[in-house]
């Protein structure tokens, strides 16, 4: 592993204020209770809300084939998922992408994944009843089960794709962008795009769609830690309307802060895949940058007092 | 605009405000023990010293609180040996039983009982009816070796005694004046069974009130020795015995000695029933006794009346001993929560579970670390392991974890049997783990290491043990336990830290870790 930098053991908490660092206290006690309404979670926690929304707005998010709410459902579905060539299916309510089964292939009676594994049919129905059950959902509560399209990643990204498919997110205030970042799944991700779970966050400038270092594991990165390409300069195909769709989808949910999950397929075009509540704050990290100034930024512009920082 | 952070500062000084007026109340009015009228206070010291081979269990009766007497206070110190209390399955009187502590061949108990005698008994109903099972009853009728039911010159008296036909009670009249009156009292080295001393008509204490349980156990009436204390000033208290007897569906106690019958004085304070000694077990030579019983001299101001003072409720102290244990290791929990609660918000240390932590904690402050830990490491093994099998199954997750809960609970026998069979752990001080949390914790180990890596999972099991061990380092000190029990309005201001932290919204610890590499380059 190659160590970009070599950097001090921490930094002071003057240090972290002067450079506009939002912390977890600070995001939950300043943020979160103060603006996003708890009764305006479902929409985002529910992936099948979110998707209605964005079919109401018009707003571009993977086409669903399916929503299976009942097991007496899962019987009615053979027909369908004999029809189509691929899917993705996922549950509604979970989390870090656990439950979610990527039928790439079919070849007559057997599905197989990206891997080449092979499924059959009572497999994949034997999935969605588990997934009905809530073996994935994330307090274990009947959960519903999605089957959606399964999107091409554009092939801008290639080079940085190991395995699984990266995604932008967008963390908007106010119904405005503050902060970007592409989301590589790595080896040690496991094909999840969820930073936490070791994938690559690298940092894009908001004006240009031009990526700027990145972070992994908490740390600076300025390579892909797999296949040691760069993630530094990478434009991001059709920048402007990614940002469109993110404006688009803050707008239409009641969240005033708020992270947007955007895939781009092949052809460049943007799809929502999901909404996010409390956006995890390793994006500071990525762009080299804290949340605050940008925050104040707008709170300047529409006239309020900036949000107490510490 | 209502400023919260205000308002939680508000709510902060208020509780604390809260918390100095229950203080100052209590000392004013609560702090002195309520006496009644005519309740007389004595304080029974307990020194023994002894040495022992390994292996030894050491079995020492102490007091209970009885219808004259209430035990409000005990406290117990102790060297080289654990102790553990448990009560006797048969005569539901309390022991302390000691073992060993490795490497220790001598060991000391101290202990002191400071008992509330009032000249009525504290229920004024009558005394409920006793049953006793035909088992009992067969073991109070036994024939022991210095309890001799069988013996010729027995015979002879008990003729004698019910020559003509009379009543149980009667003849218990009858076998009480005999020992009373026709037994006199030996000098030093006298008989001490009950043959000798029907025998020769003369015995010591001991072998008085053998005589009578011998006479009354041949008449088929239950009969047992107790062994207690007569509360007196007295440095070198002795141990006195008289007898216990089954009539009239209550055990009476008769003491030949002194004529009490039916009834005793209020001073006799009854420690080991069925059993002459206050301390049993020991094999080895070499051990010392000593108990020593003093007047407790009432406070300044003794209450007039004799009900019962209602604000007594918030005097924790004031209830039975072993209740206090219970309450001070419930009121210790809130302390654990605060703990957990600030390595979590400001340290930024992650846990499985909020309480897990503490809870497990609790579940260590009254056992031995050592098995304790060995208990709670195979169950964990054991549990994540069958969760590792389970997952190929594919089963529902309630039926997995309820598969779990009981695999641990097995496990947890299991292990603690073992130990006792080995001999590892002190009696009855087995960790009993908080069962249910240890499920928990084992399902979100397996789902974070599935989730997140095996790495991040036992990272945060890392830090849940971390967390749970200084939890059980700041409960085990006695201090805390002792001062939650009787200030409980502490947790007032525990509350009131809980709010300010609650609405601590600057940095966690973790994060200027965290976040170092994002102040390396120029903000903008």
């Amino acid at each position: 592993m190659v160590r970009v930098r070599k950097l001090p053991f921490w930094s002071w908490p003057s240090s972290l204020r002067r450079n506009g660092i939002m912390g977890i206290n600070s995001r939950n006690i300043n943020i979160i209770f103060a603006l996003n309404p708890r009764s305006n979670y479902a929409m985002v926690d529910n992936k099948a809300l979110t998707k209605k929304l964005c079919e109401s707005r018009l707003i571009p998010a993977p086409k669903t084939y399916a929503l299976i709410q009942r097991f007496g459902d899962i019987k009615k579905s053979t027909d369908l998922l004999f029809s189509l060539p691929s899917f993705v299916i996922k549950p509604t309510r979970g989390a870090g992408g656990r439950g979610v089964l990527v039928i790439a292939d079919r070849k007559n009676n057997e599905f197989q994944n990206a891997k080449g594994e092979v499924f059959s049919l009572e497999q994949i129905k034997y999935h969605i009843s588990t997934i009905l059950s809530g073996l994935y959902s994330l307090s274990g509560q009947p959960d519903q089960a999605m089957i959606e399209k399964l999107i091409e990643p554009h092939p801008a990204f290639k080079e940085l794709t190991v395995a699984g498919t990266p995604d932008i997110r967008i963390v908007l205030y106010k119904t405005t962008p503050i902060m970007g970042m592409l989301r590589l799944p790595t080896k040690a991700s496991r094909g999840r795009a969820n930073l936490h779970q070791g994938a690559v966050g690298v940092g894009i400038d908001l004006e240009t769609g031009i990526t700027c270092g990145g972070v992994w594991r908490d740390r600076s990165f300025d390579i892909h830690p797999d296949t040691g390409a760069s993630i530094n300069g990478v434009m991001i195909p059709n920048w402007t309307n990614v940002v469109k769709t993110a404006i688009q989808l803050s707008k239409a949910i009641a969240l005033q802060y708020v992270g947007v999950d955007i895939l781009l397929d092949a052809e460049g075009g943007p799809l929502v895949l999901e909404a996010n509540a409390r956006p995890g704050l390793s994006i500071q990290i990525a762009n080299r940058c804290g949340i605050w100034p940008r925050l104040n930024e707008i709170n300047i512009k529409q006239g309020l007092s900036r949000v107490r920082q510490i | 605009m209502f400023n919260r952070n205000r308002a939680a500062i508000l709510a902060a000084v208020i509780l604390t405000a809260a918390f100095l007026l229950c203080v100052w109340l209590r000392m004013k009015y609560t702090w002195k023990p309520v006496w009644a009228h005519g309740t007389r206070g004595w304080r029974l010291t307990y020194d023994i010293s002894f040495s022992f081979t390994k292996g030894d269990k050491i079995q020492i009766a102490i007091p209970d609180s009885t219808p004259n007497s209430r035990l409000w206070r005990e406290t117990f110190s102790h060297e080289g040996i654990l102790v553990d209390l448990l009560r006797n399955k048969r005569t539901r009187g309390r022991g302390a039983s000691a073992v060993s502590m490795p490497g220790h061949e001598r060991g000391r108990f101290f202990a002191q009982f400071d008992i509330h005698l009032r000249p009525d008994p504290q229920s004024k109903l009558p005394a409920a009816e006793e049953k006793i099972s035909a088992n009992d009853r067969a073991y109070y009728l036994r024939n022991e070796k210095e309890i001799q039911t069988a013996s010729p010159g027995l015979s002879n008296i008990l003729k004698q005694l019910s020559n003509q036909k009379i009543t149980k009670t009667e003849l218990l009249n009858h076998i009480f004046d005999y020992c009373a009156e026709n037994i006199t009292k030996g000098q030093k080295g006298t008989f001490s069974d009950a043959t000798n001393t029907l025998e020769h008509n003369v015995g010591s204490t001991l072998g008085r009130a053998r005589a009578m349980a011998a006479l009354c156990r041949a008449s088929k009436i239950p009969a047992r020795l107790v062994a207690g204390f007569i509360l007196e000033n007295n440095q070198q208290a002795q141990v006195h015995y008289w007898v216990e007897v089954f009539a009239q569906k209550n055990w009476q106690a008769y003491d030949p000695e002194n004529g009490y019958s039916v009834q005793l004085p209020i001073t006799f304070l009854p420690v080991s029933r069925d059993s002459i000694d206050i301390v049993r077990g020991i094999k080895a030579p070499g051990y010392q006794s000593r108990f020593s019983i003093r007047r407790l001299l009432p406070p300044p101001s003794l209450s007039s009346s004799q009900e019962r003072r209602l604000w007594s409720i918030f005097d924790l102290t004031g209830l039975p001993p072993s209740m206090q244990e219970i309450v001070s290791m419930i009121l210790l929990l809130p302390l654990a929560a605060l703990i957990t609660t600030i390595f979590r918000n400001i340290i930024g240390i992650q846990t499985i579970g909020t309480f897990t932590p503490g809870l497990i904690a609790l579940s260590f402050i009254h056992a031995d670390w050592r098995t304790g830990t060995i208990v709670f490491v195979i169950v964990l093994c054991v549990g994540i392991l069958a969760r590792i099998i389970l997952n190929k199954l594919q089963l529902l997750m309630v039926a997995r974890l309820s598969i779990i809960l009981t695999l641990a609970v097995l496990c947890m026998v299991l292990a603690v049997a073992v130990l006792d069979y080995l001999s590892l752990t002190p009696s009855a001080s087995a960790v009993v783990l908080p069962i249910v949390i240890l499920t928990m914790m084992i399902e979100r180990f397996n789902i974070i290491a599935e989730e997140d890596g095996l790495p991040n999972a036992l990272k945060i099991f890392a830090t849940t043990i971390f967390v749970a061990a200084s939890c059980f380092l700041v409960m085990k000190v006695d201090w805390f336990g002792r001062t939650a029990l009787i200030f409980p309005e502490v947790h007032l201001l525990n509350i009131a830290i809980l709010i300010l932290i609650g609405r601590y919204s600057g940095y966690r610890l973790s994060e200027i870790w965290r976040f170092r590499d994002v102040t390396q380059t120029p903000p903008g």
